[in-house]
């Protein structure tokens, strides 16, 4: 009963928000970039596996094995620690004392992007193989060609009907981010470790962290249901 | 005679083992309207998907305007193709107009894309063939929001931007509830007294009959019998043609 009374929120909350806001802000910036690049490689990985190529075929599937058979934080450990050692390792055969370093946060960005795509790809593949393939006959009438019709009828299509989807990835890639703690970027979990450890209001800080995750994703999920409302008008 | 728009020659088509077309020869001549009926499962439509390459010939050759599909080798080159399917315009059964489009959106799309028109000059034309379809009040409706009818007139107004030399229909009534059979078919007879060469696939037999300068009648992937309508729907020389439109024309009566 010792520790209730000690509880301290009005002290934590007036310390650690702005810390909080400022973390907010790299996480905000590693979903940015960390989801643009997953949408791109979402959907050339979807293209690819679609494509009439065995090799290019063989390849990803392979690659899609590899990200979603490892967890993600040991993906991002490897994109910040490993590979920055293997670049040095193969640059180091041509500039000797060649020393490769990744920007934590560009190193998230890119485990992110990366891990998300591969998941997003299956969204776009399915939406895409769900189109009818009267729209692409439609479009080779016309006189596209097969490449016209998929990139200009067939895909924009597809996203279309994966955005829905693709927000609730956004939301849970927003709450990935806490991740990066883990490879040192200075996101809100980090910074809420710093302080509870320096003031020991552990109950304090951690909850208003899981308050602030909160506060952030409701919003973004009744956003995702609108847009899932809208979008099914025309498709 | 005229030379022919649409040459095929010994035309086969296999799906794996099974030969849905077995050896079609077929000329189509300018401004000729030809309609090809029979029982479904015939091959009709696969001839017409043959006619623009939306089915590669196992063997066979289908030229347009004297061009071969396949280029010297014998090979499909796809721009080769691409580019002669622009002179053929196509209306489907399952209209498959673009959804995320409007209905001028849609006419417009092709003409900005592969006839490299501006948008201004490829929405006029859009325009243009709406309102000939009788469609001026919808031009800025999405597919979703027009009537089957509607729908596959969009979709022929769209084939008919491109400015093609031939039309081809694949059933493009059947998916139409009756009462909106009428509109489309007044349009498909407008493009006929236009003199537009055009090639059905249909089973709306009455309008074939009205419309058709040649009535083909295929069965089991192969020619059985052509000729006029008159001829065809009147005195059919073949048994199995007799069958076939005593069927359609009286489906109430008893299979002989």
């Amino acid at each position: 009963m010792d520790i209730l009374s000690h509880l301290d929120f009005a002290t934590a909350i007036k310390e650690l928000t702005p810390e909080l806001w400022q973390g907010l802000l790299i996480a905000l910036e590693a979903t940015v970039g960390g989801f643009l690049l997953a949408v791109i490689l979402s959907v050339l990985i979807a293209v690819g596996r679609l494509s009439d190529s065995k090799v290019l075929k063989g390849i990803l599937v392979v690659i899609l094995e590899i990200v979603r058979g490892t967890p993600l934080l040991v993906q991002l450990v490897y994109m910040f620690y490993v590979v920055p050692l293997l670049i040095s390792l193969v640059a180091q055969f041509f500039m000797p004392d060649y020393q490769f370093q990744l920007n934590p946060l560009f190193a998230g960005i890119l485990g992110l992007g990366i891990n998300y795509g591969c998941y997003l790809s299956e969204v776009v593949r399915a939406a895409i193989l769900s189109i009818d393939k009267g729209q692409t006959e439609a479009a080779l009438a016309l006189g596209y060609t097969q490449r016209q019709a998929l990139w200009s009828i067939v895909i924009p299509q597809a996203t279309r009907q994966a955005i829905p989807v693709f927000g609730n990835y956004l939301i849970m890639m927003i709450k990935d981010t806490s991740l990066l703690a883990f490879i040192t970027v200075n996101e809100l979990l980090l910074r809420t470790q710093a302080y509870a450890s320096q003031t020991f209001l552990t109950i304090e800080s951690y909850t208003i962290l899981a308050v602030a995750y909160l506060i952030l994703s409701l919003p973004l999920s009744q956003v995702v249901r609108l847009l899932e409302k809208r979008l099914s008008k025309h498709a | 005679m005229p030379k022919p728009m649409i040459e095929v020659n010994q035309l086969h088509k296999s799906f794996g083992s099974l030969e849905i077309l077995k050896g079609i020869d077929l000329d189509v001549h300018q401004g000729e309207i030809v309609v090809i009926i029979g029982p479904s499962g015939s091959g009709k439509s696969t001839l017409l998907r043959c006619l623009n390459c939306l089915e590669l010939p196992t063997s066979g050759t289908v030229k347009v305007e004297g061009e071969n599909f396949a280029d010297k080798s014998g090979r499909y080159n796809e721009k080769r193709v691409a580019k002669l399917r622009t002179e053929i315009g196509m209306v489907f059964q399952s209209f498959n107009l673009f959804p995320m489009m409007t209905a001028v959106e849609n006419v417009m799309a092709a003409q900005v894309k592969i006839r490299r028109k501006s948008k201004e000059e490829a929405r006029k034309t859009a325009e243009n063939y709406l309102k000939k379809v009788g469609l001026a009040e919808r031009m800025d409706h999405y597919p979703s929001q027009l009537s089957g009818g509607q729908k596959q007139r969009v979709a022929i107004a769209r084939a008919l931007a491109m400015e093609p030399h031939i039309m081809l229909f694949d059933e493009a009534t059947s998916a139409l509830d009756p009462e909106l059979v009428g509109e489309v078919l007044k349009v498909i007879r407008e493009l006929a007294d236009e003199g537009m060469t055009m090639v059905l696939v249909t089973h709306e037999m009455r309008f074939a009959e009205e419309i058709g300068d040649r009535i083909i009648f295929m069965d089991k992937g192969a020619v059985v019998e052509e000729g006029k309508p008159s001829d065809l729907f009147n005195a059919p020389k073949h048994e199995r043609t007799k069958l076939f439109i005593n069927q359609v024309l009286h489906p109430e009566a008893e299979k002989v």
